[in-house]
């Protein structure tokens, strides 16, 4: 996917043609909540597939070595051994799909990992997360000192003030360099959608970052104010269907920040696959961008298993 | 004050929450229900039950299962005040045509599709979802009819596609179903649409999670219909959906107005000139924009043209529940020996008894029909006879074709006068009561030779001059509303002109009677068709010489005649609105 010159703008023509009618989303996005319910050992089964969508994610100024190295082992043993073997799901090598942290703490991710012997990899945010109010040129060193420390994927933000400003074409080009500056490194690029404005803005991002080459959207850092709702998933999820129309490339999509709850994690597996299709349900094209999301998960497995609600000190802390 | 005991007759397709917006306001307003409902679904006996254990009113709810043709029978019980009918039009007309006569009010809500147009400034997924909302969720009651304008075409039909293979249609309880069932009837009704759509040349596309066995029926995609085949004229099932397109706005309109049904209707644009200019065009009684299916119980909706006149919801569907309290109890005028088919077909002759005697009489009046006094086609005329047996004149014999040609002036008339401010019509109309009283000897001195009284015709004349001045005021209330409810974004509720009125007058009070007809139907901006009293139109013409100057042409039209053969031909045009008698049971 490799838009240059004349077809960019007229992707980019088509674009600004674009409109999304918010009432008529939001009514859609309250729709999916009640429509879909799933229970008893099918929900367990979407619940352990949830786990294998997280990225486990440590994203705090307080962050140190020791937390990091808890948080690796907690990613790739994600639910307690006896509940896993009640299920016969323990030899299934079930692990979350990655541990996300930030730029510094790479090189504590990757050692723990491999002391841990898990081959999962480490998503590093990059360009002045959280706000990307920073210099192109020091974000761009950034991405490449986190490759350089070991990280497989990449998470950047985007420059809001581009699509506030209506900059399209460089908004395009950033992510171009971005791009670039990943290398061989898997691109997820964050739309910060609670700070878009409208929308509209959100869809129209949306394409443009896929143009230019994310292998993934996401729909925000989860430092804003209002992170990923329903609404502005199905606004990401239809322009993820239709690039994949347009071009037959399959987009991938994270939601990030405000998923706590087990319910809330079924609810946007149903929405994606809804939306999108089973093929999409992969980790491979979806993941769940969360950290307390995983002991919520695992309170309900061990309810399905035992019967009893646990409180948090039962279950081991990530 | 509230009508007492209402008569609920409900579809074999009805749903659950239809049934809930025809009882729940009646009860409100504490006026106590019978319904009739199919014996295939037991819901509302099990509501019965709840309602009869409350206690305290052990008969405010009452639910008889049988067969439709039970209808009637239900319709014709002695203490219903009023019915409330809810099905096809064929039952409807049937009921109504039973009901004549007798002072029981109905509600006709006839006809369950509605209509979605898409324009090319839509957002089109969330059409789709609209789509889904109208057609395949349990709220819709009925088929839709899709307009989608031709550029944005196969993008929805891919989109609509893709989002029919994930609707899930199952048992209610289950959690994750989109659409139930309505039943076996509605099955098979649906069936055999599909079948005829089929063998006319159209495309069917049906896709969803569905169990195999009926009466679960598949979400299906009609395309490629043409629109002259007879399938494209009748009613859409539910859950069939017809797609057509169009290419601009003028054309959907015009498409989308070429249908006798007037439910409901979306209209689906970013654009809000372009949205609320296709919603004013369409002459449907409930039109959403950028939504469908959105009901609130404080908005009224309801249809128009042959969806019946009913409505449902907000201050208007609780007026349906009462009458004005001071209403004189109503005597029913049952005619024994009616024979629809006779009525009114021959004229009765009307030749002068014997030779003229007495000073000729002035030339015929011709029937005042476009602005002008033009003669009939029959080119007959009738004697009208004074209360002493003298000839005072001749009128014209008027006809079908007169009423043909009336009613067409009428029609012509109609836009440029509901287009005007009411201002405008307010000052026609004091024009008008000005003239009156300009030529008040002529009148009172005609008046006088029908046998009345000098100072009663003065007075009969001065009353008909005031009356028109107080219409001319009114017409400045409109009584458009805006309302703010629950739904995301206003409602606005226009009150629009009918269109075009007949009206045929008592016999006595002639100038009074004629005066106060026409007035309130023009204030409101409708055109008019009279039939003037039978005894003496004379008065009536001569109103006519004035409205020939200060009325737009075709604004009132006046044709004279045998009152029965007048309002056969009425009533059997299909292209009058409303019909206002005064007259006899017959």
């Amino acid at each position: 996917y490799n838009f240059c010159g004349r077809g960019l703008s007229k992707y980019l023509s088509w674009i600004s043609k674009i409109q999304v009618n918010h009432p008529a989303v939001l009514r859609r996005a309250e729709q999916i909540q009640a429509r879909r319910t799933v229970k008893k050992e099918w929900q367990a089964a979407w619940l352990l597939k949830a786990v294998t969508f997280i990225d486990l994610t440590t994203l705090s100024g307080d962050d140190t070595s020791s937390n990091i190295q808890r948080l690796c082992y907690k990613a790739k043993y994600p639910i307690r051994e006896d509940l896993l073997k009640a299920l016969n799901m323990h030899d299934k090598g079930i692990t979350t799909a990655a541990v996300c942290v930030y730029p510094a703490r790479v090189c504590d991710a990757v050692r723990a990992l491999k002391a841990a012997g898990c081959n999962i990899p480490v998503a590093s945010v990059a360009t002045g997360f959280p706000a990307g109010q920073t210099h192109l040129k020091t974000r761009l060193e950034e991405i490449r000192l986190a490759v350089e420390d070991g990280a497989t994927e990449i998470d950047v933000v985007i420059n809001r003030s581009l699509v506030l400003t209506g900059q399209w074409e460089a908004l395009y080009d950033e992510i171009r360099q971005f791009r670039k500056a990943c290398g061989e490194a898997h691109l997820k690029t964050i739309l910060a959608t609670g700070e878009l404005g409208s929308l509209t803005n959100v869809y129209k991002a949306s394409m443009i970052a896929m143009m230019a080459g994310s292998d993934f959207i996401k729909t925000s850092t989860g430092k804003e104010t209002v992170n990923a709702t329903f609404p502005v998933a199905i606004v990401m999820l239809r322009a993820i269907r239709d690039f994949f129309w347009k071009t037959g490339n399959k987009i991938g999509f994270k939601p990030a920040g405000g998923i706590r709850s087990a319910k809330d994690s079924l609810a946007w597996l149903s929405l994606v696959k809804e939306e999108l299709g089973d093929e999409w349900l992969k980790p491979e094209l979806f993941r769940i961008g969360a950290s307390t999301l995983l002991s919520d998960i695992e309170r309900q497995i061990y309810h399905h298993v035992t019967g009893r609600y646990a409180a948090y000190h039962d279950l081991p802390m990530s | 004050m509230r009508t007492g005991v209402i008569g609920l007759i409900l579809p074999p397709t009805f749903s659950f929450l239809e049934m809930m917006w025809r009882i729940c306001p009646a009860l409100a307003m504490g006026c106590t229900v019978v319904a009739l409902v199919p014996p295939t679904s037991p819901t509302p006996l099990l509501l019965a039950q709840l309602a009869g254990e409350l206690g305290s009113f052990p008969g405010i709810l009452n639910v008889i299962s049988g067969p439709a043709s039970l209808g009637p029978i239900l319709a014709s019980q002695p203490a219903i005040q009023k019915v409330a009918f809810c099905g096809a039009l064929e039952e409807g007309r049937v009921l109504r045509r039973s009901l004549a006569g007798k002072c029981v009010e109905l509600g006709l809500a006839l006809g369950m599709e509605s209509l979605l147009l898409l324009t090319d400034t839509a957002d089109v997924d969330s059409a789709v979802e609209g789509v889904v909302d109208a057609a395949w969720s349990d709220r819709g009651p009925g088929g839709l009819r899709l307009l989608i304008q031709e550029s944005v075409w196969d993008e929805f039909m891919r989109r609509l596609q893709e989002r029919m293979g994930r609707l899930r249609s199952g048992q209610g309880l289950d959690g994750a179903v989109d659409m139930g069932t309505r039943g076996a009837a509605a099955c098979d009704l649906a069936q055999r649409f599909v079948h005829e759509a089929q063998s006319q040349g159209a495309q069917v596309f049906q896709a969803g999670d569905v169990p195999p066995k009926s009466p679960f029926y598949p979400p299906t995609l009609v395309s490629n219909l043409p629109p002259a085949s007879p399938c494209a004229q009748a009613e859409v099932p539910w859950p069939v959906v017809v797609a057509s397109p169009f290419r601009t706005a003028k054309e959907a309109l015009a498409v989308a107005n070429g249908t006798p049904r007037g439910g409901s209707a979306s209209v689906w644009s970013e654009r809000l000139g372009q949205a609320l200019e296709l919603g004013y065009g369409l002459q449907m009684g409930t039109v959403w924009i950028n939504a469908h299916n959105l009901r609130d119980p404080s908005v009224p909706t309801g249809g128009c043209k042959e969806s019946g006149c009913s409505w449902h919801g907000g201050p208007d569907g609780l007026y349906e529940y009462l009458r004005p309290s001071r209403t004189p109890i109503q005597v029913s005028c049952l005619s024994k020996n009616m024979n629809y088919d006779t009525f009114g077909l021959a004229v009765p002759s009307t030749l002068p008894a014997g030779p003229e005697i007495g000073p000729s009489p002035a030339p015929p009046y011709g029937l005042f029909v476009g602005g002008r006094f033009q003669a009939p086609g029959a080119r007959s005329s009738r004697p009208i006879q004074d209360s002493s047996g003298n000839l005072h004149g001749y009128v014209a014999e008027g006809g079908a074709k007169d009423i043909r040609g009336a009613v067409e002036a009428a029609h012509q008339a109609a836009p440029g006068w509901a287009g005007q401010s009411p201002g405008a019509r307010a000052g026609l109309l004091w024009a008008l009561a000005a003239a009156l009283e300009r030529r008040k000897s002529t009148l009172a001195s005609r008046l006088e030779r029908q046998g009345v009284e000098l100072k009663a015709a003065e007075a009969e004349v001065e009353l008909s001059a005031r009356r028109l001045r107080a219409w001319g005021a009114r017409a400045q209330a409109q009584g458009h509303t805006l309302q703010v409810s629950g739904l995301r974004g206003p409602v606005l509720r226009l009150r629009e002109p009918l269109g075009v009125l007949a009206v045929v007058c008592p016999d006595e009070w002639p100038l009074l009677a004629f005066v106060s007809l026409l007035a309130p139907a023009l204030a409101c901006g409708n055109t008019v068709v009279m039939v003037p009293s039978a005894a003496c139109p004379l008065l009536a013409l001569e109103v006519c010489q004035d409205m020939a100057t200060l009325f737009p042409a075709g604004l009132a039209n006046v044709v004279t005649g045998d009152r029965d053969h007048l309002t056969r031909c009425l009533a059997l045009h299909q292209d009058v609105q409303a019909l206002w008698y005064f007259g006899s049971a017959q």
